[in-house]
């Protein structure tokens, strides 16, 4: 602890803060796109093309986006995007995480499913899209298929491995006073794999929103990966970009309010890898 | 002596274990037979490998035995309960509860009405000399307070004996004798039935009313040392005459125990 008296005065410090600067970064890397367009404007080779045809401004990119928000098309396409990405990622869930559970605990269904989930999951999913829009059609459901089949590999195999890691002097410690198996389930098992669950949770957001594109991309009416395949067969660059801004905050604000649920729900998980990142700062 | 019933018996008790790849099974134990009186502090040491803590675990109940009795209080112990308390080697918190929601686990995994049993836990707390670190986690404590608090678990339940296993071997020396001084002054405190399991001579002998010495595997009941050093003892009794003589008696036949065992060994190709 530093003495009061040598403290930083509070503006200096928030301005050397980590947030200060990933925001600082943000905003010059947005900035130099911002120059490279208005140079490459300039240049003797877009003379003869439209080079909004091929880039759009930061700027460009905000005013469009305010067109399609008014119009409505931009809450049109995030909401197919998000159903689907809702579906898709509860389904995997609802399968992923006692699939995983049956694998880790039962060993003779394990051999049963074991080469099924290996070869599933080497699976490109990108090459199952085609035929299961062929199978099902153009819509939500089959998208929301493509989704659940991305999402559900890292939650079935990080919950599998979650269990498997439980250690087993703590599920020794509840029988020896008397605890029953639903009581060494519901106060070891499960408590002790929440972090390795989690983590498979915040893997597969990122899988299911590419998944989402992707579905998108090979057939659909609306979505975002729709709108930013549309538009960019018609050389106008501003509307894929709002599109890919919408699917990158997206993204990270699943993956911080997981990362956030983690915290809630081991805390003593969280605190302990924030004394490790802490003590890794530190050195 | 002989009128008052006996609080832990064990009779003939065998043990053996398949191994995954042969047929062939190895004998842990075989007949071991010995009484504890209540309120008695007994000690098991032996030759590494020689099975204490699996003897300790049968005792819990946790792993059954092939042949044999043990009776607690007259009743056959088949399954691990409250009636005994078990106090497990280092880390065997779990982490992601606090002090206080450790100690109440057994209470709780019976069913125990939660605010009485937090009250109990503040008071079994406060015994084992934590109070104010109810609401620390594991990770927080070092290893002699965690094992105070793996001690004040054990004691929470009331058991009839407490099944203690090498407690103190992840310690450093200066918190094991300090540890073992304050065990000593607690079991004066609770009066309850010990069963110890160390590898550690000195403690044993520190600790005990009897030491019970196992030889090499299989397992039988080499000897039962008496151990006559007046009580209340201070950690000063470990540098007398008598304290040190039945070391040396102990020490001299693990030592040919463990001789015995390496000779097998190098008999059966394994050194």
């Amino acid at each position: 602890m530093k003495s009061a008296a040598k403290r930083e005065p509070l503006v200096q410090a928030w301005l050397r803060s980590s947030r200060m600067i990933a925001a600082c970064s943000v905003i010059v890397g947005i900035g130099i796109w911002q120059l490279a367009y208005e140079a490459l404007a300039r240049t003797h080779y877009f003379k003869d093309y439209a080079i909004y045809h091929f880039l759009a401004s930061p700027l460009q990119v905000i005013q469009t986006f305010g067109d399609l928000y008014r119009s409505g098309e931009l809450f049109r396409h995030s909401y197919f995007s998000l159903l689907e990405f809702v579906y898709g990622f509860l389904l995997a869930v609802v399968i992923g995480i006692p699939v995983g559970f049956i694998m880790a605990t039962q060993k003779k269904i394990n051999y049963y499913l074991d080469p099924w989930v290996s070869c599933i999951y080497a699976t490109p999913t990108v090459a199952l899209a085609p035929i299961i829009m062929v199978w099902f059609g153009l819509g939500i459901f089959p998208n929301s298929l493509v989704v659940f089949l991305g999402a559900v590999f890292p939650i079935l195999l990080n919950t599998y491995t979650g269990i498997k890691s439980v250690r087993r002097n703590l599920i020794e410690v509840v029988r020896a006073f008397g605890g029953s198996p639903m009581q060494v389930f519901f106060k070891v098992m499960i408590p002790d794999a929440a972090p390795a669950i989690i983590t498979g949770l915040r893997l597969a957001v990122g899988r299911a929103v590419i998944s989402v594109v992707v579905a998108e991309l090979f057939g659909a009416e609306a979505g975002l990966g729709y709108m930013v395949y549309f538009y960019s067969q018609r050389f106008l660059p501003g509307p894929v970009f709002v599109g890919i801004v919408v699917l990158v905050i997206f993204g990270i604000l699943t993956f911080t309010l997981l990362e956030k649920a983690q915290g809630w729900l081991s805390p003593w998980y969280a605190h302990q890898v924030k004394r490790q990142t802490h003590r890794m700062e530190m050195e | 002596m002989e009128t008052r019933t006996s609080k832990l018996v064990v009779e003939n008790l065998c043990k053996s274990f398949r191994t995954q790849r042969s047929e062939e099974s190895i004998q842990v134990f075989e007949g071991i037979s010995f009484e504890v009186h209540p309120s008695e502090f007994i000690s098991l040491v032996g030759p590494s490998g020689c099975g204490k803590t699996t003897f300790l675990r049968i005792l819990d109940g946790l792993i059954p035995h092939d042949d044999g009795e043990i009776l607690l209080d007259g009743k056959a112990v088949i399954k691990p309960g409250p009636d005994k308390g078990f106090v497990f080697q280092e880390s065997s918190l779990l982490p992601w509860r606090t002090v206080l929601d450790n100690v109440i686990l057994g209470l709780e995994l019976q069913g125990v009405d939660n605010r009485k049993a937090r009250k109990k836990a503040e008071r079994y707390i406060a015994l084992v000399g934590l109070a104010g670190f109810e609401r620390h986690y594991p990770h927080e404590l070092s290893g002699g307070m965690q094992q105070r608090v793996n001690l004040a678990r054990a004691l929470i339940v009331d058991p009839q004996v407490l099944l203690m296993d090498e407690p103190f071997a992840s310690l450093d020396a200066q918190t094991r004798e300090i540890m073992q001084a304050e065990l000593l002054k607690m079991w004066n405190q609770t009066k309850k039935t010990v069963i110890f399991v160390t590898h550690q001579i000195e403690e044993a002998i520190y600790l005990s009313d009897r030491v019970v010495v196992f030889s090499a595997r299989p397992a039988k009941i080499r000897e039962i040392v008496k151990v006559d050093i007046s009580r209340p003892r201070s950690l000063n009794v470990k540098r007398n005459k008598e304290f040190l003589d039945l070391a040396d008696h102990v020490w001299s036949i693990i030592q040919e125990e463990v001789l015995k065992s390496m000779g097998r060994e190098r008999e059966e190709g394994i050194l």
